[in-house]
């Protein structure tokens, strides 16, 4: 039975790779004997839904999941985590099943809580804790615990200064995935095994500013300047050491759902719509609140709001409009207009000293196949995801050079890669929606 | 689950059997686990049982938050 192992590593970045390929021996055996694109990764490149994105070959519209918590309906509070149960596309293990192949999936986003698969499952970081149920079968999480101990879901408490700690928190997260990876790939049954680690993406966010010099952070003095290269070399050597206890003549593909770039600062979304007469409060904040607790709170005037934002690495606007929204004040007649002028006027904020800073303000209706669910009015990418989305109010201001849950030095950046070991056909850009039809046709009938 | 928050349900001999046949390739360890898997997954998909408790989402959101996620 042919093989085929995915090893997914989370915000790991094409230009990292190649810039440390001399000390990455198994990123260049596996490049040098096989091949290594750059894959395009989707709008909002974002861990969820990327991953799924990737493993259905769905956009975030036809899934109807255009981040970690989507709008459960059209009132003002309602959103919900994306857990296993938004994602109703068949994933790529599916298909496979219905071939008769087994899969064994480790920690992968968007799997929580775990659906019955034909083979076994351990989900990844969206389950609450270890107490849960976060295994399918349920009895596989007995035999996690006796040949890792307690499965680390993810970095606890990573905002943090300490970065002596946060560094060996990443490394124990990644050491554990691994050693998981090559019990379930040696002990049990498959045909089709994929992974995610999210090392990678917490060692950028938590260390960027120390590695990159045109971060505008940067200490070249930093004891903590070769901490990602360094964690780089330690992700090497896991992957050999999973790689070496593959089955020969499995194929390997070693993915990212996106890459990494520096954030420059912040703008404060909510700030702005207040600012422009967008948004209205019937009390402004005395300190920084958010605004869903303002919502809950009934502290926002809907009778006088035209739109509300939410932050993270992208922002999203959502339109009041009227008789969508319960108190809507937008005339359905006047949605694309209203839009239009907002989303120019997104795009014009320069930094704070007037430069413009590149954002775009995306359309889900131009972005995706299908606009299932209920998608943002508008997706904003901020100096184009170099800034972030700052959703909090009571700052007074509109720029941030710092972010406002905790310390975080980068941003996402559209590409993530692609390495395939033997080679595909030599294309250096793939879409991460082609990952799954490549899948397919690489196990074939899985004979 | 300890077995006071379980409760006896009867299925077909039928379906009890093509499980039993088919463990290996449902990937369960036995008849209840596989029938209680199956049966979550269906009533999450229907939203008739939550993926998550109260506490179990705020952990989650909170999680998020700190990890930069959401703000």
């Amino acid at each position: 039975m042919k093989k085929l192992a995915v090893i997914g590593l989370d915000c790991a970045d094409p230009h990292l790779v190649e810039n440390f390929l001399p000390e990455l021996p198994t990123f260049g055996e596996l490049i040098r004997g096989g091949s290594f694109a750059r894959l395009r990764s989707v709008d909002p490149p974002i861990t969820v839904p990327a991953w799924m994105c990737m493993f259905t070959g769905k956009d975030p519209g036809e899934l109807g999941v255009y981040g970690f918590r989507n709008r459960a309906d059209y009132s003002y509070h309602r959103l919900q985590v994306a857990t296993s149960a938004r994602f109703r596309a068949p994933a790529v293990w599916d298909e496979l099943a219905r071939r008769g192949i087994k899969s064994i999936l480790l920690g992968i986003p968007g799997t929580y809580p775990p659906k019955p698969v034909r083979g076994l499952l351990v989900a990844g970081f969206l389950a609450p804790d270890t107490h849960s149920t976060f295994t399918y079968p349920a009895s596989l999480k007995e035999k996690v615990a006796g040949w890792v101990g307690e499965y680390l879901l993810d970095v606890r408490n990573f905002r943090t200064q300490d970065k002596v700690w946060l560094i060996g928190e990443v490394h124990r997260l990644t050491e554990q995935r691994f050693a998981l990876a090559r019990k379930l790939v040696t002990e049990e049954d498959w045909d089709f095994f994929a992974m995610v680690d999210m090392g990678p993406d917490r060692i950028h966010h938590g260390l960027w500013a120390h590695h990159d010099p045109g971060h505008p952070k940067h200490d070249p003095e930093s004891p903590f300047r070769d901490a990602i290269r360094d964690y780089y070399r330690f992700l090497d050597r896991k992957l050999g050491e999973l790689l070496s206890v593959l089955p020969g003549g499995t194929q390997v593909l070693v993915v990212s759902d996106h890459g990494v770039q520096p954030m420059q600062g912040g703008i404060g979304i909510n700030e702005w719509l207040i600012r422009e007469g967008y948004l209205v409060l019937k009390e402004y904040p005395e300190e920084p609140t958010r605004l869903g607790e303002l919502i809950e709170r009934g502290l926002v005037d809907w009778s006088r709001t035209v739109a509300w934002g939410e932050g993270g690495y992208y922002g999203r606007v959502f339109l009041n409009v009227r008789g969508r929204e319960p108190q809507g004040t937008v005339p359905p007649e006047r949605y694309e207009e209203v839009r239009t002028e907002l989303s120019q006027r997104l795009v014009a904020i320069p930094d704070e000293e007037g430069r413009p800073i590149g954002t775009r303000a995306l359309r889900p209706q131009e972005l995706y196949q299908e606009v299932n669910g209920i998608a943002p009015d508008l997706i904003v990418y901020f100096g184009d995801l170099r800034w972030r989305s700052i959703g909090t109010v009571g700052w007074r201001r509109i720029h941030f050079h710092e972010n406002d849950t905790g310390p975080d030095d980068a941003n996402h950046a559209p590409h993530g890669i692609l390495i395939a070991h033997p080679g595909l056909d030599g294309r250096s850009d793939m879409s991460i929606l082609e990952v799954r039809d490549l899948i397919l046709a690489l196990m074939g009938d899985g004979r | 689950m300890s077995d006071e928050k379980r409760r006896t349900v009867r299925i077909d001999e039928e379906i009890v059997h093509a499980i039993e046949t088919h463990l290996k390739e449902l990937g369960a360890g036995s008849v209840e686990e596989y029938v209680e898997a199956v049966l979550r997954a269906r009533l999450l998909a229907e939203g008739f049982l939550a993926p998550y408790s109260l506490e179990e989402e705020r952990e989650v959101e909170r999680r998020l938050r700190d990890l930069g996620y959401l703000d």
